[in-house]
Formats: C-alpha cells, sequence, structure tokens
C-alpha cells in the first residue's frame, strides 16, 4: 500500500511517500522525506502555506509518482499550532476528495513517539511537544510499550511545567523523552531524572515518514473527513467559562 | 479566461464558509453560505472560533456547492480562494483546501482578492454592471469607496479610518440592547422611531472621501447615558432612527462628493450594509444608475469570488503552489 503522509504541527513541513506492506509486519518498500532540509531557521515562521504543497510536488516527482498510484493519505493531527493544524488538515482533505483516497488522521504525539522507538529504543517514552504560552503538549508510553499498538498510558494532554514536572517524576529515571518540547523544556525533565537527547539529534523530529507506518494499520475516515487535535479551547471560550 | 470548465470558488476570509460554482460566462451555478452564528455571544469575530468552524464546515459547503450546482469536480476547470485581506488563520483554511484541491487535480488556479471580488459581485448575471462605475462597499468588516475603470482594476478613493458602517450599526445595537449582530435589529426598530428625533453627527465636516463612525457610536453612548434607563426605553426608537439616519447620511455625502470628483454617473453597492432599506432609498434618490446585487451577493459570499476569478490572473499548475494569503492590516 503506498501512503502519502503530511504534517504541518510543528515548526517543520513534512511530506513522506511510503510503501507498506499491509501483512502484519509492516515493511518500508521505498520512502523519501524531505522534512530534514526544511528546518525554518530560529525565530522564523513555518510557512507551511507556501511550503506544504511544493514539498509534496517535489517528492512526487522525486520519486515518480502519479496520484493515481497512491493508495492512501495520512495527515498529522496535532497537537500542535493550531493554525499548523489547520493547514495540513485543510490540505490532506482536499487532496483526499480530488483524488479519491481514503484519508487516515494521525497522532503527531504518538508517530514522534514511534520514531524515537525505531531509531533508538528505550524503555518508557514522553513525546513532548512544544504548546506555546510556556506549556508543553504530552503523551507518555510505559516501558515495554509498543505506540505502534498501544494506547499512551498518559493520553494526550496540555501541561503547565509544574505538571511536567510531576509527570516526570513519577516516570521514572528510565525515561526519555523526545520533541521539540522536551528540548525546551530540558533543564526541568532531566532535574527529574528523564533522559532528553542532545538537541540536534533526529529523535526529537516529527517525521511524516513514521506517519505512515501508523496510518497503515489505521482504518480511514468514513466521510474523508478528521479532527485536529487541539487540545486547547479558544482563549475567548476560556475568557467566558 | 478558464476555458470551458465551470469555477468552483472558496472564500473563508471572515465568519461565513463559502463555496460556489459559476460558468465561464459569470452565470452561478450554485452559492452556498454557512454563517457560523457562533459568535454572537461574544459579542464579535473571535478568529480562533471562526477558523475552527472554516475547516469543520468546508467540506460539506464545498460538496453542497458541487451538488447543488448538479455537477462534480471533473467538470470543473478552475479552482479560486480568496488570498485577503482578511483575517489570516481563516483564510489560510479556504485559502490551502483551494490550492490543494487544484494541484491534485493540476487545475489552474486564481487567487482572488476580497475587495475585487465585493466588486465582481456586480458583474455577475442577471446585473451584468459594466465598468467604469463607482462602487460603495459597506459591510461589518470594509467600508470603502472604489473607482472600477475596468473588470481588472479597483482604485480605493475612500476608506473608513475606524469603525465599518456595518460595524457602527452592530455597536450602535448593542448599545440599545438589541444583542450582537444587531443591524438588521436596528433597523427594524429604526421604522418605528423619528429619524429627527435626535441630531447625531455624520463626521459631515470631514472633508474628503474617507469615512468615520467612531465618533457617532460615541454620541450614541453619551446621549444614552444622558438620557438614563427608563427614558432610553421609552425612546429606543427614536434613537434608533437618528442613529441609523446619521449613518446613512455620512455614507451618502461621501458617495455624492465622489460622483461628483470622478464624474462617474453610475454607481454599484455591495456589502451587508447594502441590504439597509433607508440606504437603498437614499442611494436610489441620487439620480445615478445603480446596482445593487441580491443580499445573497452583497455579503461576504463565493459566487463574487468566482466572479472576480474571470478578470484575475490565472496561474497554471505549478505556479501557485507557494502562494500565502494576506492580512493587510486592518483592512478586510
Ligand atoms: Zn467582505
Amino acid at each position: 500500500m503506498r501512503i502519502l503522509a503530511l504534517d504541518t504541527a510543528t515548526a517543520r513541513t513534512a511530506v513522506a511517500l511510503r510503501d507498506i506492506d499491509t501483512g502484519a509486519n509492516a515493511c518500508m518498500l521505498g520512502e523519501l522525506d524531505l522534512s530534514a532540509v526544511d528546518d525554518p531557521p530560529a525565530g522564523g515562521r513555518p510557512g507551511h502555506a507556501q511550503r506544504l504543497l511544493s514539498l509534496i510536488d517535489e517528492l512526487l516527482q522525486q520519486t515518480e509518482t502519479g496520484w493515481e498510484s497512491i493508495d492512501r493519505l495520512a495527515v498529522g493531527v496535532g497537537p500542535g499550532t493550531f493554525t499548523g493544524l489547520r493547514i495540513g488538515i485543510a490540505s490532506a482533505q482536499s487532496l483526499a476528495a480530488a483524488r479519491a483516497l481514503p484519508l487516515v488522521g494521525v497522532s503527531t504525539l504518538t508517530s514522534l513517539a514511534l520514531g524515537a522507538q525505531e531509531r533508538a529504543p528505550a524503555s518508557a517514552t514522553l513525546a513532548v511537544i512544544d504548546a506555546r504560552r510556556g506549556e508543553a503538549f504530552v503523551a507518555g508510553w510505559a516501558s515495554g510499550a509498543d505506540p505502534l499498538s498501544g494506547e499512551p498510558a498518559l493520553a494526550p494532554r496540555v501541561l503547565t511545567p509544574e505538571q511536567l514536572a510531576r509527570v516526570a517524576a513519577s516516570s521514572g529515571t528510565a525515561t526519555r523523552a523526545v520533541g521539540d518540547g522536551a528540548i525546551k523544556f530540558r533543564e526541568l525533565l532531566e532535574a527529574a531524572g528523564v533522559e532528553v537527547p542532545q538537541d540536534g539529534s533526529p529523535l526529537h523530529r516529527v517525521s511524516a515518514r513514521v506517519h505512515c507506518r501508523l496510518a497503515a494499520l489505521a482504518e480511514p475516515s468514513p466521510d474523508g473527513r478528521v479532527e485536529p487535535e487541539y487540545l486547547r479551547r479558544p482563549d475567548a471560550e476560556v475568557a467566558r467559562a | 479566461m478558464s476555458g470551458d470548465g465551470l469555477i468552483l470558488a472558496l472564500e473563508t476570509s471572515c465568519d461565513d464558509t463559502c463555496a460556489a460554482v459559476i460558468t465561464p460566462d459569470g452565470a452561478i451555478r450554485s452559492n452556498i453560505i454557512s454563517s457560523q452564528g457562533v459568535h454572537d455571544r461574544f459579542g464579535g469575530v473571535v478568529p480562533e472560533i471562526a477558523s475552527r468552524q472554516h475547516l469543520t464546515l468546508l467540506p460539506p459547503v464545498i460538496d453542497e456547492a458541487l451538488r447543488t450546482a448538479g455537477t462534480t469536480l471533473d467538470d470543473v476547470g478552475l479552482i479560486a480562494a480568496t488570498r485577503g485581506p482578511g483575517l489570516v488563520a481563516a483564510l489560510l483554511v479556504g485559502f490551502c483546501a483551494g490550492k490543494a484541491l487544484a494541484a491534485a487535480r493540476e487545475l489552474p488556479f486564481s487567487a482572488v482578492d476580497h475587495l475585487h471580488a465585493h466588486i465582481a459581485a456586480s458583474f455577475l448575471k442577471p446585473s451584468e454592471f459594466e465598468p467604469p462605475f463607482l462602487a460603495l462597499i459597506a459591510s461589518g468588516g470594509h467600508t470603502l469607496l472604489a473607482e472600477v475603470s475596468d473588470h481588472r482594476a479597483l482604485r480605493i478613493i475612500g476608506q473608513t479610518l475606524d469603525d465599518a458602517a456595518g460595524e457602527a450599526f452592530d455597536k450602535g445595537a448593542r448599545l440599545l440592547g438589541l444583542g450582537y449582530p444587531g443591524g438588521a435589529a436596528l433597523e427594524r426598530l429604526a421604522a418605528e422611531g423619528d429619524p429627527g428625533a435626535f441630531d447625531f453627527p455624520a463626521a459631515a465636516r470631514m472633508p474628503g472621501l474617507d469615512f468615520s463612525f467612531a465618533g457617532l457610536k460615541t454620541a450614541l453612548l453619551y446621549k444614552v447615558r444622558d438620557l438614563g434607563e427608563r427614558e432610553t426605553e421609552r425612546r429606543r426608537a427614536d434613537l434608533a432612527a437618528a442613529y441609523q439616519r446619521a449613518i446613512v447620511e455620512a455614507l451618502l455625502l461621501r458617495v455624492r462628493r465622489a460622483l461628483q470628483q470622478t464624474g462617474a454617473r453610475r454607481l454599484a453597492v455591495g456589502g451587508g450594509v447594502a441590504a439597509n432599506g433607508p440606504l437603498r432609498e437614499a442611494l436610489g434618490g441620487l439620480g445615478v444608475e445603480l446596482d445593487i446585487p441580491p443580499r445573497s451577493l452583497c455579503t461576504d459570499n463565493a459566487a463574487m469570488v468566482a466572479s472576480a476569478a474571470r478578470y484575475s490572473p490565472i496561474l497554471a499548475f505549478p505556479e501557485y503552489l507557494e502562494l500565502d494569503v494576506y492580512a493587510t492590516g486592518e483592512r478586510r
């Protein structure tokens, strides 16, 4: 099954195309992930709206792939920046509708955890995405749990630094935290005994390549629509509550 | 122009989620507008809430536009979407969706300016109002006068320095306890009142073609305060009528000046405020050839975006893939 995946939840615009065997052991037949070359400069805006479609176009050209040979689309549903999520999902829904393709929504946190496990197995994993405003989007997998098949022990949520410190302290010393949020809260996490790979490590990157693996096992959305995982209500609603 | 195919257009610049299909020669096949209505309790449009709603509403709105037009994407030859000005987060939903629809089918794409689109509402059948003309666009988001010399070009010669005319209606309505958005309710209440009962300012002494409604709103606020709760309640209809008259006069005065200054003999009116009865009546008395499209084409809609696409640059695949939206400051 050939899957085209994209993610715009974090600062990077990630796209990937993989052939995944539908058997029990999903095996990768070919891949291209352009996200590595597209990290925005420090403090720069991600620019998903400008880059997403041209990255996909470039990917299809490089792999000499036509839309007719793609079997499934996958999109990261976050959590992440609200505008980023909407750019990715609005685009993915349109691509799916225009090509009559099944669409799967993939948790960006799950993909982050799975990607890190695949590259370098660790015991317990905390996936941490920068939620801005000094907070973090977090999900956690216990030691031995496989993000590919298992639900996270700590379901996705938004945490203040104090809450994150408590979660880190209770998750034990064999835990590894990955993601741009893990870099941002490195000090706090390491103080709690959690391991954080060095800043430039690929373990921190959201990779659409991993989305493909998750998407191969998921049930496509019945109506071609997927919901973003905002995890936060709009400020105006919070202010009124 | 787009050849033979239909034009599918999307518009999400503020709080209306819109999709429309028109023919290459400007006949409307469908014009679907899903007004969100979720902003009323906040007393104004909340960008984040509007954007979330757009993402949810847009796919079914596109489906309905195609279904109502009795067609499918197979018959679409050009995709268009509003690029700006507007709320960036809201614009991005429709603009990215439109670009992706076009890209997946390697169709041409047209990035439309929202203000051009309001004017292009007059180019649609049945109006087919031909340039040159003077255009007045007055809504909750914008208030401007533009010289339209041909289908592709507009030159803004006057615009509001503070509130938009529709905003002035809504804020006045709120001061009179009519809720939000209350422009239409204010007009209904005003019909029972005496427009001469109070003398609200129409910024008549402000020269030129720019508009200002902030002083008017303040004048109403002070008047309500002076009258006190009971007297305000008793004279609400008079207050509404006088307030409405001031807005209409402010608009009319600058339209007259603009007609004189440009020598235009023809006037097109757009924006939600164009639905206001006393304004239409006053404009009708100007003695110029007048085009006011039906209300569904005056408020934000996608048929006008499709119409503007006929007179905007058409980009072939893949030239448009990297286009972004624009907010252009406060003007929308
Ligand atoms: Zn408008």
